[in-house]
């Protein structure tokens, strides 16, 4: 257990520039303009620019309570909404580093280094699985949370500013508590989707000698090119096909996407999230991701994950860095 | 006392090409092995297997595990630096020094950190900021802080100038060995490490030449000043090798009692460079 806080202590301070200062340069940013936008619209701005379900809203006393209540619900069970461009800073970042996990560290021969101090390799790839699943989201979350409650704070004032107070009614919804929260109870989700590419990442980064991003992504994607040319030359003599789709979708698509946060949307029936009327219904997106589990597409990604990330421990114990 | 380091018909092939050649030896435990070859000869090939870091053919235990199913609690006991090795450009020094004293239950602190304050190295400097004779330094104040029952350093000093290289030795004798430690030294310098030595292994295309401690070594090797009318006499010895030095003819003798050869002129030890040439004659060719 010692040696496991150690092991996700070094990857933290190698890649600290990635998960820390990428997505708070990215938060700041956010802040500055979003912040800024809100900030000059409250100076500049009419309040004849709220327009709600189509119409202009006009009114000498203000917004009618009911609407406002409204407006309220949805700043805070939405409010992490705008935390969005981080997440997908996220996978990118969490991409490169499985990339480079395995591989930067032969490369360079620091590998020998590690390899004369008392680490399994089985305890060294799980500490980089561990930091890809879990380390570099919960940094992520943590931020986009704080980030979300500055812009939402900020939107508020904007908003008192125009005579608007929603700070009330804001602060009484229980939703913008358990948001946090709700956002929390998808990363076991995340975990599992997430698990295939992982795996395939941190193999090609084990296997690889070099041009470690060619053989991740080319693999798959010629792969596919192939199937589909052979389909296209056998159309004309057998009515045999690969499916084409199937595995896109399926193999490729989890493979290379699944880091993704929200990937899991793309098996949610869409009807059902439709139903939402008032702001964003947290329980009833993270149930219906939560359902996509019931598919066997997540098990057999995440046991082929599993699979290839024991591969790259045995790669990891066996390749001739000499 | 069984042995640290025993190996049997050990063998390692790349492809067609032999690296190990089946080779049997034991390394005891309190000695410092000095295991000495030209480039390619099988040095670091053998060491490799003794770590665990590569597969091989035949029997070697070191510690008494084998290192290819035993490494995790091999390391435990073990440390290396090998030849090629660099630390991570990123780390610093002061991470460095906690991460290894968190990982290794043998990791002395206080030594490290006293070793570093002999150098030029900061706490807050990243391997990125240093020289390549800084990045060696660090390497070696964390490994000699380790007390490891085997280290084995596969050309420890590249990069170093000629004082650290000195200091290094000095301290490695007298500050790390001790008779419940063994150290395995490759290096190119034989001059260097000769005197610390208490083994010699010469190893040549994948074979080991010559096993032998030091004693033996000058009990059975002589190195004579020859007279210029003994050339005669002393060339029906045999000599395994010889050299003109200053118009003087210097040969070197395997197993000519010492006695006789006084007659034929001065006698003294061969040094370790001059035996290591005259074994690995036509290696090149």
């Amino acid at each position: 257990m010692k040696t496991m806080k150690w092991l996700l202590r070094r990857e933290y301070w190698e890649h600290k520039g990635a998960f820390v200062w990428a997505p708070l340069a990215i938060a700041a940013a956010m802040v500055l303009l979003l912040g800024g936008g809100f900030a000059y619209s409250t100076a500049y701005g009419d309040i004849q620019n709220i327009r709600f379900e189509g119409h202009g809203l006009v009114s000498v006393n203000g917004l009618p309570p009911a609407l406002r209540y409204k407006i309220a619900h949805i700043a805070a069970t939405g409010y992490l909404g705008i935390a969005a461009p981080l997440f997908v800073v996220l996978s990118v970042v969490v991409f490169f580093y499985c990339l480079s996990a395995l591989h930067d560290d032969r490369r360079d021969r620091s590998i020998l280094f590690w390899k004369s101090l008392p680490l399994s390799d089985r305890d060294t790839v799980l500490s980089k699985v561990i930091t890809a699943l879990c380390v570099a989201p919960l940094i992520t979350i943590v931020i986009g949370v704080a980030t979300s409650l500055v812009l939402l704070v900020i939107g508020m004032i904007a908003a008192a500013g125009k005579g608007v107070n929603l700070f009330a009614p804001v602060l009484m919804e229980p939703n913008l508590y358990l948001s946090p929260l709700y956002l929390l109870a998808f990363l076991p989700l995340y975990v599992l989707w997430a698990l295939p590419t992982v795996g395939w990442l941190l193999l090609v980064s084990s296997w690889a000698k070099s041009k470690v991003f060619l053989w991740a992504v080319g693999v798959p994607l010629v792969s596919l090119l192939l199937l589909t040319w052979l389909n296209f030359l056998l159309g004309a003599v057998s009515p045999m096909r690969f499916d084409i789709d199937f595995l896109g979708e399926q193999v490729v698509g989890r493979m290379l996407g699944g880091l993704l946060p929200g990937m899991w949307m793309s098996e949610v029936d869409g009807a059902r999230l439709g139903q939402m009327r008032e702001g964003l219904d947290s329980l009833l997106v993270l149930g219906e991701s939560y359902r996509t589990l019931a598919t066997p597409g997540v098990w057999i990604g995440a046991i082929a994950g599993v699979a290839m990330i024991f591969g790259a421990i045995r790669l990891r114990r066996w390749r001739d860095e000499g | 006392m069984s042995a640290v380091l025993s190996a049997r018909g050990l063998a390692k092939r790349y492809g067609k090409r032999t690296a190990v050649d089946g080779i049997d030896f034991d390394v005891p435990a309190g000695r410092i092995v000095g295991l000495i070859g030209p480039n390619g000869s099988g040095k670091t090939t053998t060491l490799k297997a003794a770590l665990g870091l590569i597969d091989f053919e035949g029997q070697l235990s070191v510690l008494g595990y084998d290192p290819r199913t035993q490494r995790d609690d091999l390391m435990k006991d073990v440390c290396f630096i090998a030849d090629v090795a660099i630390l991570p450009r990123w780390l610093r020094v002061k991470d460095a020094i906690d991460f290894v004293e968190g990982v290794h239950p043998r990791f002395d602190r206080k030594k490290a950190e006293r070793y570093v304050a002999n150098t030029k190295l900061k706490p807050g400097m990243k391997v990125k900021e240093m020289s390549k004779g800084m990045i060696v330094q660090l390497h070696l104040a964390l490994v000699m802080a380790i007390d490891a029952k085997l280290l084995v350093l596969d050309e420890p000093t590249l990069g170093l100038d000629i004082i650290y290289r000195k200091t290094f030795y000095q301290n490695l004798l007298e500050d790390y060995f001790d008779e419940q430690k063994t150290i395995v030294i490759t290096t190119h310098q034989v001059e260097e490490v000769e005197h610390i030595l208490t083994d010699l292994m010469f190893i040549r295309d994948g074979r080991i030449v010559l096993a032998a401690s030091m004693e033996e070594i000058g009990e059975r090797y002589t190195e004579v000043m020859v007279a210029a009318d003994k050339v005669g006499a002393a060339n029906a010895l045999a000599p395994i090798d010889q050299r003109t030095v200053f118009g003087k003819q210097v040969m070197l003798f395997d197993g000519v009692c010492r006695n006789q050869l006084g007659q034929l002129g001065e006698v003294r030890n061969p040094s370790v460079a001059d035996l290591f040439v005259a074994t690995m004659k036509g290696t090149y060719a």
